[in-house]
């Protein structure tokens, strides 16, 4: 290691530095709200190191660790995905737990997890990496350890992310087996000097694929996706639904691209069935839901499968537009949860939809937040949904992929019509609550802040849309 | 010797036994280990898990007092919703490998040597030292993740 290297890796140090100052800061028995404000001072120097080490790129860590313009993208939407989250958590757990310190010593890690992700190029990088995201996550699942739907939650995703764990392993075995190697480029040299499909990779790349399809919720491996959403605290499942999701999409598509996997009609062919079913059974299991959170998990899975679609030509454009879509897509999901955190009561999540009916008579503000978001979601004009959905839309006929584009149209107006009777309820007769009281203004006016300032962007991405994509062009031709 | 005494874990109706062909089948894996040359893998194979775990497993098994009798009923269907999904995918795999011919020059050991603890030491410092170094935040993230949990209410 040359200090160009540690130089390059400083945002990744700084990350697992800000939990143990977080850990230290406990140590002294300081409070909440010293750390709340320190993790936001210190994910602003993650960024700043970040926009420094991006003069430096690319640089290589071989075998292990590939920090490119590319990298630098993911690592940048995760931080920014955690500084949001970090910010509703503060009048989440405030109201909720007698100490809520240690949670942002587990989202700061979780974090670091999802960032080693994005930079790996290497099967062993790959598989801590993911280790680091999912174990940081078991515990803040069941954070609030109280409330039996958390408990639920966690030992769900425990027993399925460890399942999916030994697969990924065997996966990886099974092409170290065939090929000799861990490293990504490696083994793409490899591949392309052996003859013919070897049967062995195929199987181990299939392995490794239902990993992946669960970490990503995509269909057949979408079980836990509604009750994990549920049953985690929301600031937890916003997390799950961006950061951690963001850091696998990462890796898939460096794997994906390295290995030219486009190139082996066999994976490409998994790749649509995963995306086609994701698609058809997000949106139709959306339609009978009654509770928020658990909608917006289904809404997520077929978002997912969206995304695939973009994914599958595995070229330039198609990456792209995966960066994009991801942008705008946590942006608006990041904004749905800020508002079920705000309206989220101390007993328990607002998730039921009864509990919205006619909010925009008593919170117009916050109804027209969610409003917007959802229209996101669905893909309605002049905002960054649409204009993303038109982009993988775009890539997906260019490749003449018909089908998947086809069934992308269809299954988005099914999806219209679950947003829509949100939407309507929002607007519907008010029942009358009694008010809560505010606990702390300051942080409830940074939230509602933080909402306005996000719906500003999406609607900024849907209608100039150039300035980030040249950003997101250049810095992907940095490799 | 392991797949004979995997089984009998899975077979033996008493859980104490279960443990005890547990134990032989981690002695196995680790004479395997040791045969391949790999000799830090088998002995630390054999203090972590033949040790360490397996009383941890004792104590739990112990503690919690499990007999046969008070073992809840299983539903029948489940079982066989089971069987057959392992069996399934027990005939994937075999049929997606059996062609597959495992070519002789897959893993080339450059000398006998790769399994002792220097040359791992060795590659462990210098090649592999990054994520050594986030292995290790991996554990701690596991403790801070298990104190959290198990923190006593109050």
């Amino acid at each position: 290691m040359n200090g160009l290297q540690f130089e390059a890796l400083l945002p990744y140090t700084l990350l697992a530095a800000a939990s143990l100052v977080v850990i230290l800061l406990i140590a002294f028995r300081l409070s909440h709200t010293v750390i709340q404000i320190t993790g936001f001072i210190l994910m602003c120097a993650v960024m700043v190191a970040l926009l420094q080490a991006s003069a430096l790129l690319p640089v290589a860590i071989y075998p292990i660790f590939q920090i490119d313009g590319f990298a630098l993208l993911f690592t940048g939407l995760l931080v920014l995905c955690v500084m949001v989250v970090g910010l509703f958590s503060f009048i989440y757990f405030e109201e909720r737990e007698e100490n809520p310190k240690e949670y942002y010593i587990l989202l700061f890690l979780g974090t670091l997890g999802a960032a080693v992700l994005s930079i790996s190029s290497h099967f062993i990088s790959l598989f801590i990496g993911l280790e680091l995201l999912s174990v940081s996550l078991y515990a803040l699942i069941a954070y609030l350890r109280n409330r039996n739907n958390a408990v639920e939650a966690g030992i769900k995703y425990l027993v399925l992310a460890a399942i999916s764990s030994a697969f990924l392993l065997f996966g990886m075995a099974m092409i170290y087996m065939e090929t000799g190697s861990m490293e990504f480029a490696t083994i793409a040299k490899k591949l392309q000097t052996s003859n013919g499909h070897s049967i062995l990779f195929i199987t181990g790349t299939g392995m490794m694929v239902v990993a992946i399809g669960f970490k990503l919720a995509l269909a057949p491996f979408h079980l836990w996706a509604a009750d994990v959403y549920e049953g985690a605290p929301t600031p937890v499942t916003a997390f799950i639904a961006t950061a951690s999701k963001i850091g696998v999409f990462a890796v898939l598509l460096r794997f994906f691209q390295t290995i030219g996997l486009s190139n082996y009609p066999m994976v490409i062919t998994v790749f649509l069935v995963l995306a086609v079913a994701s698609m058809i059974i997000g949106n139709l299991l959306a339609l009978r839901q009654q509770n928020l959170k658990r909608l917006l998990a289904y809404s997520s899975i077929a978002h997912f499968g969206y995304l695939l679609v973009a994914f599958l030509p595995g070229n330039a454009a198609g990456v792209q537009v995966a960066v994009f879509y991801l942008l705008s897509y946590s942006i608006t999901l990041l904004i749905a949860f800020g508002v079920i955190t705000l309206l989220s009561s101390r007993e328990q999540d607002t998730g039921d939809l009864a509990l919205f009916r006619g909010l925009f008579w008593k919170k117009p503000v916050t109804a027209a937040v969610l409003t917007l978001a959802l229209l996101s979601l669905a893909g309605i004009p002049l905002t960054g949904g649409f204009l993303a959905k038109f982009f993988v839309l775009a890539t997906g006929a260019q490749q003449q992929l018909w089908f998947p584009v086809t069934v992308l149209v269809i299954t988005s107006v099914i999806g219209l019509y679950y947003y829509l009777r949100v939407i309507s309820t929002l607007f519907g007769e008010a029942v009358p609550t009694p008010v809560k009281k505010t606990l702390h203004p300051f942080f409830y006016l940074t939230t509602y802040t933080s909402l306005i300032v996000m719906v500003v962007l999406l609607c900024w991405l849907g209608t100039f849309p150039n300035d980030v994509i040249e950003y997101i062009n250049r810095q992907l031709l940095i490799r | 010797m392991a797949l004979g005494s995997a089984l009998m874990v899975i077979i033996s109706r008493n859980p104490v036994h279960s443990v005890l062909w547990l134990i032989v089948t981690f002695f196995a894996i680790s004479g395997h280990y040791i045969m391949m040359n790999a000799q830090f893998l088998g002995i630390v194979n054999l203090i972590v898990y033949a040790g360490a775990i397996m009383v941890l497993f004792l104590f739990v098994i112990m503690l919690m007092n499990l007999n046969a009798e008070t073992e809840p009923k299983k539903n029948k269907w489940l079982k066989m919703a089971g069987i057959i999904a392992g069996g399934c995918l027990l005939l994937v795999l075999v049929a997606a490998l059996k062609d597959a011919e495992v070519k002789s020059s897959t893993v080339q050991l450059v000398d006998g040597e790769i399994g002792l603890i220097k040359q791992l030491g060795h590659v462990l410092f210098t090649e592999y030292v990054v994520p050594f170094e986030v292995s290790s935040v991996l554990f701690l993230s596991a403790m801070v993740g298990t104190v959290v949990i198990g923190k006593k209410g109050d």
